[in-house]
């Protein structure tokens, strides 16, 4: 939303001189608001009211960036509080963190070799982070070479200390990492840094208060790839937090909380560390960084993550093809279904807890259900016939039987002429399956 | 420099329900536990009263759980058998604050116990532990509408929560909690309209019934869904703030069960490799689900880990903290 | 959309009636009925031909009260009857109405303030109904900029952007509906909307299907609230539609009984 009437007003000369053409400055402010009217009209406007206003029509949370090609992370330019009400857009990026006084290059050669695969996605873990334990600048400077030498992944270097930043900096900066953090005792030092190099900005208050008081001193030196921090380190403060960051910059286009958030974890025990992780991912962080390093530990939260950050508009699909539950054979059943990801997983929940292995047919329905998809044409006897046939089914088993959903039992005569397989109609839901399966298959 | 914090203005807050009942309320609970009464979003204790913790409950079989993954038989393997034994162990060693029975031993390919049988395995529980309990039959309507009257009757007094009612077959529970003040689950299959309608239906019925509805919106688990049943929970809880009143029940989710159907959480390390050590992967799934929920407004939360219930629990230590 | 009943009205022989023989029978129904159809407030109003309206006030505000715990929107152009009724309200009420004059204003708003009530606001002035909305949304302006210097928040303000019968102003009806729409750029949070419902069909035939028309129409640019026959269930069937179309409630098949229900 843009400013109001009453803010534009604000900024007017209030003298109703008529110049612009309309009778009172509450009627120009009305007219700028609804976008009927500029600003050049009113020959009295000062340069200050100018800039406010101009400001006014960024998006709520600016984009910052973190890496260099193919790792660069785009953070912020979110403008949601709710997925269900658009989406988010720009996934957390999670960050695993590495000491100075690890073995850093042992840490960051395992980290580099974190991807995931399941349900034909592949899940990274795109940030890391160096920080700077030992307070020697050698030290800090030797870690970071080392990360760096073993992963091309977008970084954050954590230090205090100006001049300790300095030399990391010297390092790494071609590789653009996030400088944390900007504090109310070193900001205009890590302020000239951050921007001589070009390097974005982590900006860590005590409070709420303090971080606004800081991004607008920083701000105030020209520079605006920031990320926030509150300080806070309590997962319910953080929350409240974050939660603050997130809304005063959607809400009310607060802009010193335009900027996207980072937010460190406090707990030791991993599990802990995961679930704390897990709330800040959940409530607005755009950066979490934690220690855990475990496959079994980052795994839960990426996927966490590719779960809340898809588009609740679109109905996610997963790839059409032919399944295998188990290890089935060439006389086990055969189910065929579309390929809205919710009714796929749903299935084949059902048919892997029937225990009898089977395989399940995806149709391509571009991701909608099963009624949807056959009111719509697009889970017809034709199109299943040519699913049947593209699959290999007819190479892998022996028999020509094929189950259909309960809910599209009238297909059957039309597709059993089309593909030339027996078919059985299946129960309507996909709870049903387990006896289904017991009855004909067991 | 003052920073004006953003504060909702809420016309409405979440029922409270009592769940269970003392010897001087009719029961013989050792204590009573309230869920619901949210005066705001999940733990933003700056904008309104989170009066009650969301509550960890360990569900409990009535059969051996031979589907489980075998990563549960060092855990619950010595009790298993008796579920009066796996309650109170589930209790006293796990620290679960409820128990939930499901009495899969009347599922008619299970066992088909009677009605009477399954009565007297709740009352066995009842006997052996002192928490609320919840129970649920084996899901199978047409059984479980049979089994949901003996058991409220021989309950009568402890105030349970009984499930489940679903929109198509919610008449015979409703009726069973109705005339023995029980507490009731009714569920709807991730649909916010059809939750909705499911709690008119059943305040229809009765008006004394739509203080007593927990609502389970049905849980997917992390990676098979969860986004879905994480925003319908955020809408209803939403809508429930702003000031309708057919949804602002407390919300219930079978995690535990859940996120123990996902391959995820069962695939041996072996055949997954990349996914790390299976058992530690499992309980963390199911905790990620877990603590994605309580972002979106759980406020029951069947587990079945022990070691996820406990990361949970103190993790809402943490969450329950002041943040004003 | 907030549900303001407008039957309890001097207008209305009954009520006239009623007020004349000080016998609560007529007011306390149509309090009872409207409630149960579900209005959120009731519109009190002694009517055009009361010769004591501070008493009459009183004593329909205090009659109304004995069988409805629903707030109260104290109607009349004499600002010593709606003060006196203020003194009795129970809950905050509202005040039924000020246009948008310096000395109406200041009396309107200061009284606001104290009583801790919501304002009706009309968008016109001493020249009377402008007839394009930018006059109108320049009134409004003026309105909430006059009501913020009293400390009275935008959103405690209903804009009534005031509606003539379609049958001899139609040119009005786009002017209205953008009126609606840009009244809330006027400031953040923004003021609250409101239509006295009737007006738009005042003399024509089809009154109750023009009237729920306009409604829907309306909140479909915006409108928060309006002055309208809480027991037209047509009206109110059509208006629990709309918001759902508007996804401001979540759907549900007794939609309709949710929304006349809520109050209950």
């Amino acid at each position: 939303m843009g400013l109001t009437g009453l803010e534009i007003y604000r900024h007017l000369p209030k003298t109703n001189c008529k110049e612009c053409g309309l009778p009172t400055c509450l009627a120009f402010a009305m007219a700028l608001a609804s976008a009927k009217a500029s600003l050049d009209t009113c020959p009295y406007v000062t340069d200050e009211a100018k800039a406010a206003l101009d400001s006014a029509s960024a998006p709520p949370i600016k984009m910052v960036k973190v890496g260099v090609g193919d790792h660069i992370v785009e953070l912020g330019e979110e403008t949601e509080i709710f997925r269900h009400d658009k989406r988010f857009f720009h996934p957390t990026g999670i960050a695993v963190l590495i000491s100075d006084t690890d073995d850093a290059a042992a840490k960051a050669e395992k980290f580099d070799a974190l991807e995931f695969h399941r349900v034909g996605m592949d899940y990274i873990t795109d940030m890391v982070a160096v920080k700077c334990d030992s307070g020697d600048a050698a030290k800090f400077k030797a870690a970071i070479e080392a990360v760096a030498g073993k992963t091309k992944k977008a970084m954050i270097l954590l230090a205090e200390d100006p001049a300790i930043m300095e030399g990391a900096l010297a390092v790494v900066a071609d590789r653009k990492p996030l400088v944390y953090a900007a504090t109310a005792e070193n900001y205009a030092k890590m302020t000239a840094l951050a921007k001589s190099k070009g390097c974005p900005l982590a900006v860590r208050g005590k409070s709420l208060d303090e971080t606004a008081e800081l991004v607008e001193k920083i701000v105030a030196l020209d520079y605006k790839e920031l990320v926030l921090d509150s300080g806070a380190c309590e997962t319910s403060k953080v929350l409240a937090n974050l939660t603050q960051f997130r809304r005063l910059a959607v809400r009310k286009k607060y802009r010193l909380f335009g900027y996207p958030t980072i937010a460190i974890t406090s707990k030791e025990d991993p599990r802990e560390e995961v679930a704390q992780a897990c709330v800040y991912l959940s409530k607005y962080a755009d950066i979490v960084v934690l220690k855990a390093c475990e496959k079994q530990q980052l795994l839960p939260l990426l996927s966490w993550r590719q779960n809340l950050y898809t588009d609740p508009q679109k109905p996610i699909a997963v790839e059409a093809k032919l399944y295998d539950v188990g290890t089935p054979s060439e006389n086990s059943p055969v189910y065929v279904t579309t390929n809205f990801s919710l009714t796929y997983f749903i299935v084949e929940g059902e048919v892997e807890s029937s225990r009898i292995p089977s395989r399940i047919l995806s149709v391509d329905t571009n991701g909608i259900s099963v009624l949807t998809a056959y009111a719509d044409n697009k889970f017809s006897a034709e199109i299943i016939a040519a699913a049947i046939k593209k699959s290999g089914l007819e190479e892998k088993i022996k028999h020509r039987k094929i189950v259909i959903p309960g809910y599209v039992a009238v297909l059957k005569g039309a597709l059993e002429e089309e593909s030339g397989w027996e078919v059985m109609v299946g129960p309507r839901e996909a709870s049903g399956i387990t006896k289904f399966s017991k009855d004909n298959f067991a | 420099m003052a920073v004006e914090i953003l504060k909702e203005k809420y016309r409405n807050k979440v029922g409270e329900v009592v769940l269970g009942a003392t010897s001087d309320q009719g029961g013989t609970r050792s204590h009573t536990i309230t869920v619901g009464g949210e005066e705001a979003l999940p733990f933003l204790h700056f904008e309104g009263e989170i009066p009650n913790r969301p509550v960890l409950v360990l569900e409990v079989w009535d059969i051996v759980p031979t589907e489980w993954n075998p990563c549960f038989e060092k855990h619950y393997g010595d009790v298993w058998s008796d579920p009066a034994a796996w309650a109170r162990k589930c209790v006293e060693e796990f620290g679960a604050e409820m128990i939930q029975i499901r009495l899969k031993s009347a599922d008619p390919d299970l066992g088909d116990s009677s009605p009477e049988d399954c009565a007297a395995i709740v009352k066995k529980v009842l006997g052996a532990v002192g928490v609320p309990l919840i129970i649920v039959g084996c899901g199978k309507p047409e059984k479980d509408n049979l089994i949901y009257n003996p058991i409220a009757e021989a309950a009568a007094g402890e105030n349970l929560l009984l499930g489940v009612a679903e929109l198509e077959n919610y008449k015979a529970v409703t009726s069973a909690c109705m005339a023995n003040q029980h507490n009731i689950i009714a569920q709807s299959p991730i649909d916010i309209n059809i939750c909705k309608q499911l709690n008119i239906l059943i305040a229809e019925m009765s008006t004394a019934m739509a203080n007593r509805i927990i609502v389970d919106p049905t849980i997917a688990a992390l990676g098979y869904g969860i986004e879905y049943s994480y925003s319908i929970m955020e809408r209803a809880r939403n809508g429930a703030l702003q000031g309708d009143k057919m949804l602002a029940m407390p919300m219930i989710g079978n995690v535990g069960l859940e996120a123990w159907r996902a391959k995820e959480a069962n695939s041996p390390t072996e055949d997954e490799p990349g996914w790390g050590e299976q058992e530690e992967r499992g309980l963390l799934w199911e905790t990620t689900t877990a603590m994605a929920y309580l972002q979106s407004g759980i406020d029951i939360l069947v587990m079945r880990h022990p070691e996820a219930l406990k990361v949970i629990k103190s993790s809402i230590d943490d969450l329950m903290k002041d943040n004003s | 959309m907030i549900i303001i009943g407008e039957r309890i009205n001097g207008m209305f022989k009954d009520i006239a009636q009623a007020i004349k023989d000080q016998n609560p029978a007529a007011v306390q129904e149509w309090a009872r009925k409207q409630e149960h159809n579900g209005a959120h407030y009731l519109d009190i109003n002694v009517g055009p031909s009361s010769a004591t309206p501070i008493e009459a006030m009183k004593w329909l505000v205090e009659v109304t009260q004995e069988v409805s715990d629903l707030p109260l929107c104290l109607d009349s152009t004499k600002y010593d009857a709606i003060e006196a009724g203020l003194k009795l309200c129970k809950r905050p009420a509202m005040i039924n109405s000020v246009p948008a004059e310096m000395a109406k204003m200041e009396r309107v708003f200061a009284m606001a303030a104290e009583y801790g009530a919501e304002v009706v606001a009309l968008a016109m002035n001493e020249e009377g109904i402008p007839k394009d909305a930018d006059s109108r949304i320049a009134l409004a302006a003026e309105l909430v900029a006059t009501a913020d210097a009293f400390g009275i928040a935008p959103d405690m303000l209903y804009i009534d952007p005031l509606v003539l019968p379609c049958n001899v102003a139609q040119d009005h009806g786009p002017e209205v509906m953008r009126t609606l729409r840009e009244i809330k750029l006027i400031s953040d949070p923004a003021p609250k909307t409101v239509i006295g419902l009737s007006n738009v069909s005042q003399g024509t035939k089809n009154r109750e299907l023009i009237n729920r028309t306009f409604a829907v129409m309306a909140m479909a640019n915006g409108l928060d609230a309006g002055i309208v026959d809480a027991n037209d269930d047509e009206l109110m069937a059509a208006i629990a539609s709309a918001r759902i179309i508007l996804n401001m409630d979540i759907y549900c098949d007794s939609y309709v009984n949710v929304f006349i229900q809520r109050n209950r």
